[in-house]
């Protein structure tokens, strides 16, 4: 048993609302970019804020590192080292992006070991460094992406979460963030994305997973997900021309 | 010349005392998009704390500003549970917290008519009669005093916000509560503490305020429109702003008062409250129009 | 893995519309009780006859200021029920209702009664042209806007000498004896919450009505499918503000003098909100019962325990209860249970 992150038949929903996810589950291999894709309201999103403890999962487990998460609050998952960027607005529009950036660190108690994260951060980050003192609202939807990622390497996390990284990007700039992932996935860090544009997203990762109806239909290679003949149909079909 | 600089002395010294009376009301209105009606009656509260210490046995108001601010942190968090916290996921949570807070308006108000009756009370340390001169122009020292520790507990409030870890958290929460929860912050625990800290600076407000205005009971309905026109002139939300407006416009309606008449004073704020719904719903710092 | 698409469950989802559609047409098929209210209209306008038999003053009193206030709060519902647009500063509308009908009672002998309808196109008038410029913001911003437009106009009447400033004007009395000197402000006041109850029905029922309930629900949407916002929302304020105004007037005649202070306190707007949300904001029969729950309770907190802080502690109270407890208000929870009684379905 290689997984990392091991979800197992979870129906979770939102209030007292009806079950969104209704038997999903989710393998997650340490090292690799996993995607997944599923048409509006498969229960991706939800899948992902189950996870981190967005959510309260009503029935099934999820299982990190032989630790299971289920009932745990949001920043105590943190702590165990799994990250969600939720859509679009991530980030203080209002605070720099050395704020954001220490925001990242909010559980890290060393006040000098966080500030030596933040600058090897933005060492890694030039785009980031030269905008250190910049409100993060005042930049361009591609350099707050990257910023919001940044974010999340400042504890060293286990696991990132994304949820539609390439949301309103240009194409150009799209093809920059799966970079990033890639270069985090090369350094141990596992990434896990939601991607609408599910071809863009596959070919970008190692694993496929295809959500629908709040239940995984699929797990693979994300080229055996690509190559598969009803996937390219009833998911991939009108993203061909992407 | 004199006459002028006379005016904008006094303006400004209370233009002081309302912005700590707005920043309470700013601050909650920031982190937890709550409209807090109940504000002013709320300093009002910590005004009767002050005048009943004063009478009883003699405590200067500012010394019992403390005890005030404590006092109505303390309650802040008890009415938080009682009545917010359960809000926070109602769809209309913003209409709810207003009428909400309207009827503890009405609540306070009919408790400290019970205690206090509706006479009006006035605390009347030394200084609050006493004046000092520059020349031809003389500064009131009780307004002087009041002014200038207001200024000191905002900017103490701007630094602890800026730069405490508690601060970004209340910061990170204002701005992005998700994101905020996200990291690690934990936002019903943020959201209790602002709102304590939003009253508790009621509190403070309420012990300068008892020896620089006289107030009755239903005063807060006056105080309520006139702290919500500095608020929202500033942009709810916003500290600095509410500073600003809060000079601005005390400046004005000390302008008012002296050349047309003490009645339209407080007709400033009114009207400029309509004037910026009218050209800036959103007010002058905020960036979005999160109420329009 | 396999890929397995589930079709199954197709037919499962088809019998649950189905089952579903059946609910909501048994609910809409459920009959009003019209008779209810029309006996209770026929009751009242045969009250004043216990006049014959003994002094019922205080009664006639209580049954015309339920009357009063049910009409002001079927008035704002219009704007704080159908459209969703809360107003804090209705009392402005009952003032000027009051001090238009007032005045022309003390300069020509004209009765109020007579002129209510003139006051509250006055007041509706006042209302449009405040609409226009405090219905360009909702939500908080909205409800502060509406308590400033009540401080103002209560500076405004306290230093207008024209009306008596802040002691405001005595108005004549009528010469009818004791025990009928109230049975034509009464029967006024029946026939205007009558009224207002019939049009808030009328216009929930219409097109303009579907509208104001479409902006409360989602203003955005609601301009977008084609309705002019900003015209309804105006025409909602100007509405609610005519039927406050009727109802100021009369009310002004009736206490035999205007005051700001009586009719410019907040304490009135309040009640109004107060009884919208304990009957059930946005329902028909809801403001009738909030008046009627609320003017009681007043009377016992009056009665009992006589001091006004304790009015103001207890309206308060019941008001947070109601919110926290009951947000849809009385005739709201119990028709979302399907336990409204037909009898107060007037919807």
């Amino acid at each position: 048993m290689s997984e990392l992150l091991q979800v197992t038949n979870i129906t979770a929903g939102y209030g007292d609302g009806p079950a969104i996810l209704d038997g999903a589950h989710l393998t997650v291999e340490p090292g690799k970019v996993h995607c997944i894709i599923g048409p509006n309201g498969a229960g991706k999103s939800t899948l992902l804020k189950s996870i981190c403890g967005m959510l309260t999962i009503r029935k099934g487990e999820v299982v990190f590192n032989g630790k299971r998460l289920n009932g745990m609050r949001p920043d105590q998952i943190l702590r165990e080292g799994i990250c969600f960027v939720p859509q679009e607005r991530a980030l203080f529009p209002k605070m720099t992006v050395r704020e954001n950036l220490r925001m990242g660190g909010f559980i890290l108690d060393d006040h000098k070991k966080l500030e030596r994260r933040i600058d090897e951060i933005l060492e890694r980050f030039p785009i980031l460094r030269e905008r250190a003192e910049q409100h993060a609202g005042t930049m361009s939807g591609g350099q707050q992406q990257t910023l919001a990622m940044a974010r999340t390497l400042i504890i060293k996390p286990a696991i990132v979460m994304l949820d539609e990284p390439s949301l309103g990007l240009a194409p150009k700039v799209i093809q920059e963030m799966f970079d990033i992932m890639k270069m985090m996935s090369a350094e141990g860090v596992t990434v896990l994305l939601v991607e609408q544009n599910a071809l863009m997203g596959l070919k970008n990762s190692d694993w496929g997973v295809v959500l629908d109806l709040g239940r995984t239909l699929f797990e693979g290679p994300a080229g055996d997900v690509l190559a598969d003949p009803r996937i390219q149909e009833l998911y991939l079909g009108g993203n061909k021309a992407a | 010349m004199a006459a002028i600089l006379q005016i904008l002395i006094l303006g400004l010294a209370l233009g002081g005392v309302i912005a700590l009376m707005g920043s309470g009301l700013s601050l909650v209105f920031g982190v937890m998009r709550i409209v807090n009606l109940a504000h002013p009656s709320l300093i009002i509260a910590g005004a009767y704390i002050t005048y009943w210490a004063f009478k009883a046995s003699g405590v200067d108001p500012i010394l019992m500003l403390p005890v005030s601010a404590a006092i109505m942190a303390a309650i802040g968090v008890l009415l938080y549970r009682l009545m917010f916290e359960r809000e926070t996921n109602s769809v209309k949570y913003s209409e709810m917290t207003v009428l909400l807070t309207f009827a503890l308006a009405m609540m306070v108000e009919g408790v400290l008519g019970g205690l206090f009756t509706n006479t009006q009370r006035v605390t009347s340390p030394d200084y609050a009669t006493e004046a000092f001169f520059i020349g031809d122009v003389f500064i009131p020292k009780g307004q002087l005093y009041a002014g200038l520790v207001s200024l000191t507990i905002i900017t103490a409030l701007t630094l602890f916000l800026k730069y405490s870890r508690l601060g970004y958290a209340i910061r990170a929460t204002t701005q992005n509560r998700e994101a905020a929860e996200l990291l690690g912050v934990n936002v019903n625990f943020i959201s209790i503490l602002a709102f304590a800290i939003g009253l508790g600076l009621a509190g403070a407000a309420g012990s300068l305020v008892s020896f620089v205005f006289s107030f009755f009971p239903a005063k807060h309905w006056e105080w309520v429109a006139m702290l919500m026109s500095v608020v929202v002139l500033g942009g709810m939300g916003s500290i600095l702003g509410t500073v600003v407006a809060a000079l601005l416009l005390s400046v004005v309606a000390a302008f008012v008062g002296t050349w047309i008449g003490a009645t339209w004073s407080t007709m400033t704020f009114f009207l400029a409250l309509f004037l910026i719904l009218l050209i800036r719903p959103q007010g002058l710092f905020g960036e979005k129009p999160e109420m329009a | 893995m396999a890929v397995s698409l589930q079709q199954s469950s197709a037919s499962a989802v088809i019998e649950a519309r189905r089952a579903h559609n059946e609910k909501l047409a048994r609910r809409a098929d459920q009959t009003r009780a019209t008779w209810f209210p029309l006996t209770l209209l026929a009751i009242l306008i045969a009250l004043p006859l216990l006049q014959f038999t003994g002094n019922y003053n205080y009664l006639l009193h209580l049954v015309l200021f339920a009357a009063s206030y049910a009409a002001m709060a079927s008035g704002w519902n219009i704007l704080g029920g159908f459209a969703g647009y809360i107003s804090l500063g209705h009392s402005v509308f009952f003032g000027i209702g009051g001090y238009f009908s007032g005045m022309i009672l003390a300069r020509y002998g004209v009765s109020t009664i007579v002129t209510a309808p003139l006051a509250g196109l006055v007041a509706a008038v006042m209302g449009y042209l405040i609409g226009l410029i405090t219905l360009k913001v909702r939500g908080p911003s909205f409800i502060i806007s509406s308590i400033a437009l009540l401080m103002i106009s209560r500076i405004l009447f306290d230093n207008w000498e024209l009306v008596g400033g802040a002691n405001g004007l005595t108005l004549p009395m009528n010469d009818l004896p004791v025990l009928w000197a109230k049975v034509p402000y009464y029967y006024a006041m029946i026939a205007i919450a009558a009224f207002t109850v019939w049009a808030t029905y009328r216009i929930k029922h219409s097109k303009f009505g579907l509208g104001l309930r479409a902006i409360s629900k989602d203003e955005i949407k609601a301009e977008s499918a084609g309705i002019n916002t900003r015209f309804y929302k105006v025409m909602a304020f100007a509405l609610s503000a005519f039927f406050v105004g009727m109802t100021g007037a009369v009310w002004g005649e009736y206490l035999t003098y205007l005051r700001p202070n009586i009719f410019l306190l907040i304490l009135v707007s309040a009640n109004l909100v107060l009884m919208c949300i304990l009957g059930g904001k946005g329902t028909i029969a809801g403001p009738v019962v909030g008046a009627i729950l609320i003017v009681a309770l007043n009377e016992l907190f009056v009665a009992t325990m006589g001091a006004s802080e304790i009015n103001i502690l207890g309206t308060g109270m019941v008001m947070a209860l109601g919110l926290i407890f009951f947000p849809l208000g009385l005739i709201g929870t119990l028709a979302k249970t399907g336990k409204l009684p037909r009898v107060l379905n007037w919807d």
